[in-house]
């Protein structure tokens, strides 16, 4: 495993020029999210924030600024689920009430919310909770914490590997059309994609 | 233009075609066929049917999608080109639908299908008297032939000239996709080292210019639908044509009910923009996929039909069978970058007939698989196969080697079980229909299965000279739950397709398969689609239907 990006001088999102104009928009949008939210109360979207930042082991303000407001968006939108496990409440109150589950375990382990843990304690919040080892059985009655670590972490996970800057830390080239991609074989780059750094 | 969403719903399709006034359709009163659902069958049944003169109406419940407006080279955006609305899931291993394996919108799966186009073989069409497992197939291999012959020409399928395993040994009507991604290309080496063949894979993705369109230019995101046309779909190749001969396709509009009179059909009733409406028909061809079209069928329920229209056998919903899809990635000491290309290149059947030894029946197949960040890092983290969790720094740590990671996936065959069954919930969606409950569990077999091919893809991983790191739970594609059969009592419908119960109802696609088989089911639901429309048009002009 790397500890750093193997390919640092690298920005996928200088290859713009050469999208599509809708990919170009919806990529584009990622890299300026607003801060407002429409399901989310503001103290829901900072634990929101910080159990993404958790999760995902980044700091990067703009990143994660727009992984919550993707979730949030997500929660306020009348698109279905695709589909949703028989007995596991429907997504917005899983969230609402997942996220009322981990400030209490937070002050039942520390006697503090969760935001102002320190690092290691908020990973053992929420290892906590991927274990199904929680000790906050009240707020945990309605919703299975290991259902809700689950479906938080696919879901952070799914746009935090959306946006623009951590294709770059990847070396992920990204969108290519209408150039493509013309160099595919073994240990061919198009000059254009990202070149791993010597050391 | 209509804009709601997120989805923009481009009229423009129907210019000279279709009123935008659902009350001023071109066959309201008199359609000889109303197909619901215009995915792969549904798309190869409207365009036969039409070229033939019938008056043919094919009603969609997504948009009519534009590849370019609509799609784009990003994963999370795409996922709308799935079925989105929730269904409930149940059972040992619960399924992913949505994006995962049910389309939505004009062309269904096949606009985010990977194009992976295989025939079964003379087996699976016979693995009771094979193998003492599952049941037979009311057809044959040999039954099905000529139309696999022709939807692979149709669509111009490229291939290798030579297909080492099942019936069909090549040549394809086009020639070899080339150059082959590097993912694609270290899998038949490591296939090589360690005996046994593999090819590059037939798809429904041109090698070559047909018909207009361009050959494939590598862009890798078949699952997200294809920009250049390049790839295969009833969206830009059948639906178009079925529209050029005179058939009206009505998208946006959810089919809620079947209309019938005793054991006759006599139409639909649709949803469109919270109106109402009826399309009547002489014949109705549900095409609408594993889980709508029984769905419909057990919502249809009359005093004559009162466990679900053409339900008299109990066997609606019953024995619906994914593919066992487990992923296996493997760090290399080189860069593999599965975003390149196609993502599947090459492939290998090597394990796909049943082989007593390995102490399980019927067999895989197994593919390179490209993938791009969305897909990977969400896999590894939330869907392994030990059902821990990655996460945090390792998580992290793991993505930024993304481009070091070559990935092999299974498409498993899943043995059909009646437990396994789509069926109606008490909860009720926006149209009031009943949610579907989708269950399913994997058997013994199964699992000894997928087990041997976990085994096999950490083989091939090393092969490479890579280290087998992440092992990935999954499944792909649906089939069954109205399958065929020649006894009205443990069958829905016969082998073209048409219910036991109602001789001008009938059912098209993956629905009506007996088994899975361990290949991409797509050009096998087209062959069938084009059997069906041959039969049809043969009755209807003998007005024996």
């Amino acid at each position: 495993m790397s500890k750093h990006s193997r390919y640092p001088g690298y920005d996928v999102w200088e290859e713009h020029p050469h999208w599509d104009d809708h990919t170009k928009k919806i990529v584009g949008s990622r890299r300026t999210p607003q801060v407002s939210y429409s399901f989310f109360s503001q103290g829901e979207a900072l634990l929101m924030q910080t159990v993404v930042s958790v999760l995902v082991n980044d700091h990067r303000l703009e990143v994660l600024t727009y992984v919550t407001q993707h979730l949030d968006e997500s929660l306020a939108s009348p698109i279905g689920e695709a589909q949703r496990k028989v007995g596991v409440l429907p997504k917005k109150q899983l969230y609402r009430k997942g996220l009322a589950g981990v400030d209490a375990e937070s002050h039942a382990r520390y006697g503090v919310d969760y935001v102002v843990l320190k690092k290691e304690e908020q990973q053992a919040v929420l290892q906590a909770l991927a274990e199904g080892e929680t000790k906050a059985a009240d707020a945990w009655s309605e919703v299975d914490s290991v259902t809700f670590f689950k479906r938080v972490l696919r879901e952070a996970v799914d746009a935090y590997y959306s946006h623009p800057l951590v294709w770059s830390d990847i070396g992920y080239g990204g969108p290519a059309y209408p150039r493509g991609y013309v160099r595919v074989e073994k240990g061919l780059t198009d000059p254009w994609e990202a070149k791993a750094s010597e050391t | 233009m209509k804009h709601e969403g997120g989805v923009t719903h481009h009229s423009v399709h129907y210019a000279g075609h279709r009123s935008n006034d659902m009350n001023q359709r071109k066959y309201a009163d008199e359609a000889d066929v109303c197909i619901v659902g215009a995915g792969a069958p549904g798309g190869v049944l409207a365009y036969d049917l039409a070229k033939a003169g019938l008056k043919v109406v094919v009603i969609e419940a997504g948009p009519f999608w534009d590849p370019q407006h609509d799609f784009a080279s990003d994963e999370l955006s795409m996922r709308k080109l799935g079925w989105q609305e929730t269904r409930l899931v149940d059972g040992q291993d619960p399924l992913r639908l949505g994006h995962n394996n049910s389309g939505r919108g004009v062309g269904g799966g096949t606009v985010h299908f990977t194009g992976v186009f295989l025939r079964f073989h003379e087996s699976d069409f016979m693995t009771r008297t094979l193998d003492g497992v599952g049941e037979d197939w009311p057809i044959r291999y040999q039954d099905l032939a000529p139309y696999y012959d022709r939807i692979e020409r149709e669509i111009a399928v490229s291939g290798p000239d030579h297909f080492p395993w099942g019936a069909f040994h090549g040549p394809y009507p086009y020639p070899v996709r080339e150059p082959i991604s590097a993912n694609a290309q270290l899998f038949r080496e490591a296939c090589a080292k360690l005996g046994m063949e593999s090819v590059v894979a037939p798809l429904a993705i041109l090698s070559g210019p047909f018909d207009g369109r361009p050959p494939c230019i590598n862009r890798g995101f078949c699952n997200q639908g294809c920009m250049p046309n390049a790839k295969y779909s009833g969206l830009i190749h059948h639906i178009p044509k079925a529209i050029q001969e005179g058939a009206e396709v009505l998208s946006d509009c959810m089919v809620t009910e079947i209309l019938s009179e005793g054991n006759r059909v006599t139409g639909v009733v649709f949803s469109h923009d919270g109106q109402t409406y009826r399309q009547r028909a002489r014949v109705v061809i549900l095409a609408g996929f594993v889980v709508e079209t029984p769905r419909l069928l057990l919502h249809s329920a009359t005093p004559h039909f009162p466990d679900g229209l053409a339900n008299s056998s109990g066997w609606v919903g019953k024995a619906i069978m994914p593919h066992s899809s487990h992923d296996v990635y493997g760090r290399l000491p080189e860069e593999v970058r599965l975003y390149k290309g196609t993502p599947v290149l090459s492939l290998s059947q090597h394990f796909y007939e049943t082989d007593p030894d390995r102490g399980f029946a019927r067999g895989y197949t197994l593919i390179a698989h490209g993938s791009r960040p969305v897909a990977m890092a969400g896999a590894i983290a939330a869907d392994r196969e030990d059902g821990s969790f990655l996460w945090g720094q390792k998580l992290r740590e793991t993505m930024l080697d993304y481009n070091l990671y070559a990935r092999i996936t299974l498409v498993g065959e899943v043995l059909p079980h009646p437990d396994n069954a789509v069926t109606l919930s008490g909860l009720k969606d926006e149209y009031g229909m009943p949610v579907p409950k989708v269950t399913f569990s994997y058997q013994e077999n199964d699992k000894k299965l997928y087990k041997h091919a976990i085994g096999q893809m950490n083989r091939l991983i090393e092969a490479m000279g890579g280290v087998p790191e992440h092992v990935v739970s999954d499944t792909a594609h649906l089939m069954g739950g109205c399958r065929m059969g020649s006894d009205p009592q443990t069958s829905v419908v016969n082998e073209y397709g048409q219910s036991h119960d109602i001789p001008n109802l009938f059912i098209a696609g993956a629905s009506t398969f007996v088994t899975s088989g361990g290949a991409n089911p797509t050009n096998t639901v087209m062959a069938l689609a084009a059997c069906t429309a041959d039969k049809l048009i043969e009755v209807m002009k003998r007005r024996d239907v």
